[in-house]
Formats: C-alpha cells, structure tokens, sequence
C-alpha cells in the first residue's frame, strides 16, 4: 500500500510541475503554441501508470486548470473527460505502440482536444485564434517521447530507491 | 511487482456503455458549469475565493522569474544604468512642467465647477502595478498584477497605462489582483468622441486590437482616425482618459445601426506597468459595467449620469 501512496506522492509532484510549466510566462509569440502539459502527463500516467483512468478524476484535473488560467469553468474539464475517455478507448492499442506511433496518437488526442476548446472558444464569442494556436499539438508531439523517457526514468528510481 | 495498475482495471474499463453513459453525465456538468458561469453570477463567488488559494501557487511559480530578473538587475552595468537615469530625469522634468499646467487647469476648473453648483468631486489616487509573470489562458482576456487587498485594490477599480485605459479590477486577493481587459467580450465602456462629444459604448471584441461600436446611428459623424475617450459616465473610469482610436465605420444598408471598429491606445498584449485609479466617488457605485453589455441602454439611465460632465 505504501508503494501506492509513494507514486501517488510522484503522480502529485509531475501535475504540479505541469500546471507551473502551463503558467510559466513565455513570450508572445510562442504563447499560442505551448503544450498542453497537464494533458500529456495525464496520457503518460494513464498509459504506463494505469493511475487517473476514471472520468471524475480527470473532471477535477480539468477544474483545477480552470481555476488556475482563468477559464470559463468546465472549459478544460469537457476537453479532458473527452481526453480520458477517448484514451480508454484506445488504451490497450496506445501502450504498445512503437514510440514515434504513441506521440502521433497522442498528437491525435490533443488535436481533438483543440477542436473541443475552439468550439467553445466560438461560442465563447472570442473570434478565432491565430493560426500558430494550432501547432500546439505538433509541439506536444515533439516533446512527447522526451517526457514519456523523462517520466519512466524517475518512476523507475523511485521504484529502485524504495526496494 | 512491475504490475503497478492491479486492481485498478477492473475498476475503470467497464463495458463502454456504462462509460458513455458517465462521459455524457460529465459533458452536461461541464456544460452546465459553463453556461452559469458565462451568463450568471452564482461562480463569481467560487472563483473570488479560489482566487485567494491560487495566490501561493501563482507566487511560487514567478518566483524563479523574479529571481532572474533581479539577478540580470544586479548585472547591470553602470554606465547604461547612468544614461538610463539621465534618460528618466529628463522625462521627469518634461512631465513635471506639463503637470504645472495641469495643476492650473484643476484649480481652474473647480472653481467653474463652484460656479455652476455642480455637486460632484472626483478625487482620484494613483496606485502602481506591475503585471505578474503569470500567463493567463489568452481566451480569458485578464491578467495578474501585483497589488492586491493589502494595497487597497478593490474590485471595480479602473486600472490604466501611459497610452490609455486598460481595463478594470474584478477578482482581489490579498497580494494580486485579475483585471478584466476592455477586450474582454463581456466588457462594455461608456465612452466620448473627443471631435464630436458623441456618447456610446465601447465593447470588447474578443481581439486584443479591436474594440466594437455597435448601437450608433446611420448618420453618426465619426471617421476612422477620431479618438475615444472615457465619458465618465458609470462613476467607474474618470473622464477623459484616452480609450481607442476609430479605425473604420461601417454602414450596412438594410441595418438599423452603423458599427464602428477602433484599436485600444493601450498595448493590451504587452503591458506591463499598470496605474490603478481609485475614485472617490460621491454615493454608491453603479452596477459592474460587465452588466451593461446585456443591457445596452444602460447609458440613458437617470441613475448612471452621476458623472454629468455634460453641462
């Protein structure tokens, strides 16, 4: 039980890197493109964790992001129910998956998710977004297997440090 | 032991009926979390008192950023920090005579204001701020600063730059502040012609470089390149501070109303040092102004001419 409120402690400790990292300032043009990095840590810990799989959990995830950037309340949480449940989906194909094929799908899921926010950015009344907007995927596309071998790596050491 | 998900799959991969059912069930919730949001103000309240819990995490997230930025201070060297002295002393000078004149004009003007009995005096007070490293979703159309209820911000002030209005507080914690931006959809600002005195209201657009005019008449007298001021009516923003200038009229046939399109003087995406102006306003403030916006004749209001700075 203890190993599971030690990863816990982990999954915990990636979310809140991911929300400081979501809003970390960058500069104006490379705003719109910034990775959705809670999404991506959620996918990885979904795949190789089986942790946060139910669609509550990703509701409160979505919430919190909302709380925190601003948002129309829900507006991230439909995106990452949508997200998860899609990701179930899919999930036994995704985790076997050669690594370049895993960060296409992934780039696939968060594509989806862009589409959900956009329809609610429209509705919203907030015009469209600038066309940069849409590489943010493709950036989470590039980052992916770099976080996927990043996060192994330190769920491994934990696992190591506490055997 | 490499099986950490046991138990858990069972758990969560129920038959995908079952699964579709819950997503709907979170997609109405969300749904509905959006739409009271967006319309109502049942949210306002949540949102006020998460804003005080999100303080830590918005400071802990800058401070590595304002780690760096004192750092590259302490580096800086000497002779550019020389110049840029020279540079401010300069520009003091320049603002200080100017401020003479200005000072001339109040004393002036209040004792006009004497004369025609009119009862309203608007003492205002400067409060400085700077924008917080934190980048807010862009679709929210708000930004942190860094003062807050410690330094007497309260909502509904008007907060300003050099160039022109910016926009107004709507959340206080007690060392940040959100300011909702004039380009926010749901913000509408009573604004004047400089050239002609015409009133109307000025609405957000959604764009960070466009504001909406909506409800003027077909035969308005207004040309791309006038300039929008604040009227002052509302009793939020004092009068007389530059807002946008016009950059294009339209009159569709067939419509009741022309629109208008203009561009907020201020750089609403690259401020980064704010004036927050507190009004001493004579009775209780009017309405937020975001209410306007579903209630476009709100300027006509009796009640709402507090400012009358029409004679």
């Amino acid at each position: 039980m203890s190993a599971r409120t030690q990863s816990s402690g982990l999954l915990l400790l990636t979310l809140a890197f991911g929300l400081a990292l979501t809003l970390m300032p960058l500069p104006d043009a490379l705003e719109p493109m910034r990775p959705y990095w809670v999404a991506m840590i959620l996918i990885y810990w979904n795949l190789e964790g089986g942790r946060l799989r139910y669609l509550g959990q990703a509701f409160v995830l979505g919430l919190l992001m909302d709380f925190f950037t601003g948002t129309l309340l829900g507006q991230h949480a439909l995106g990452l129910v949508i997200l998860v449940f899609l990701l179930e989906r899919f999930r036994n194909q995704m985790r076997f998956f050669p690594p370049w094929q895993q960060a296409m799908a992934v780039f696939v899921l968060l594509l989806n998710e862009r589409i959900v926010q956009l329809w609610i950015i429209l509705l919203g009344g907030h015009g469209w977004p600038v066309w940069t907007w849409w590489l943010a995927p493709v950036v989470a596309m590039l980052f992916w297997p770099w976080l996927f071998l990043l996060l192994d790596f330190m769920r491994r050491r934990q696992r190591l440090l506490r055997s | 032991m490499n099986i950490p998900d046991r138990g858990y799959t069972s758990a969560s991969t129920g038959d995908l009926a079952g699964r579709t059912a819950r997503l709907m069930v979170y997609v109405l919730l969300a749904v509905i979390l959006m739409t009271m949001d967006y319309r109502g103000r049942h949210v306002e309240k949540v949102r006020g008192a998460v804003i005080g819990l999100a303080e830590p995490v918005f400071l802990a997230v800058e401070s590595p950023f304002r780690l760096a930025a004192s750092l590259r201070a302490n580096v800086r060297d000497y002779q550019t920090l020389l110049a840029e002295r020279d540079r401010l002393e300069r520009s003091l000078r320049e603002s200080e005579a100017r401020l003479l004149l200005v000072d001339e004009l109040a004393r002036e003007n209040t004792e006009l204001r004497s004369l025609v009995d009119a009862s309203e005096q608007l003492e205002t007070r400067f409060l400085t701020a700077e924008l917080r490293n934190i980048d807010l979703n862009p679709y929210s159309h708000r930004v942190l600063i860094n003062r807050g209820a410690r330094h007497g911000v309260r909502p509904g002030l008007a907060v300003i730059e050099s160039e022109g209005v910016v926009g107004q507080v709507e959340q206080v914690a007690s060392r940040s502040a959100k300011v909702i931006l004039i380009s926010d959809p749901d913000h509408a600002l009573p604004v004047r012609v400089q050239r002609t005195g015409l009133r109307t209201i000025a609405y957000g657009s959604g764009r960070t470089d466009e504001l909406r005019l909506t409800d003027l008449p077909m035969n308005v007298d207004l040309e791309p390149g006038d300039t929008l001021m604040t009227s002052g009516l509302g009793g939020r923003f004092p009068a007389g501070l530059p807002v946008a200038e016009i950059t294009a009229v339209q009159r569709p046939s067939g419509e009741a109303f022309a629109v208008a399109q203009a561009r907020p003087l201020a750089g609403l995406g690259s401020i980064r040092h704010l004036l927050v102006i507190e009004l001493e306003a004579p009775g209780p403030l009017p309405g937020l102004v975001p209410e306007a916006a579903a209630e476009p004749v709100v300027e006509f209001d009796p009640d709402e001419l507090t400012a009358g700075e029409d004679p």
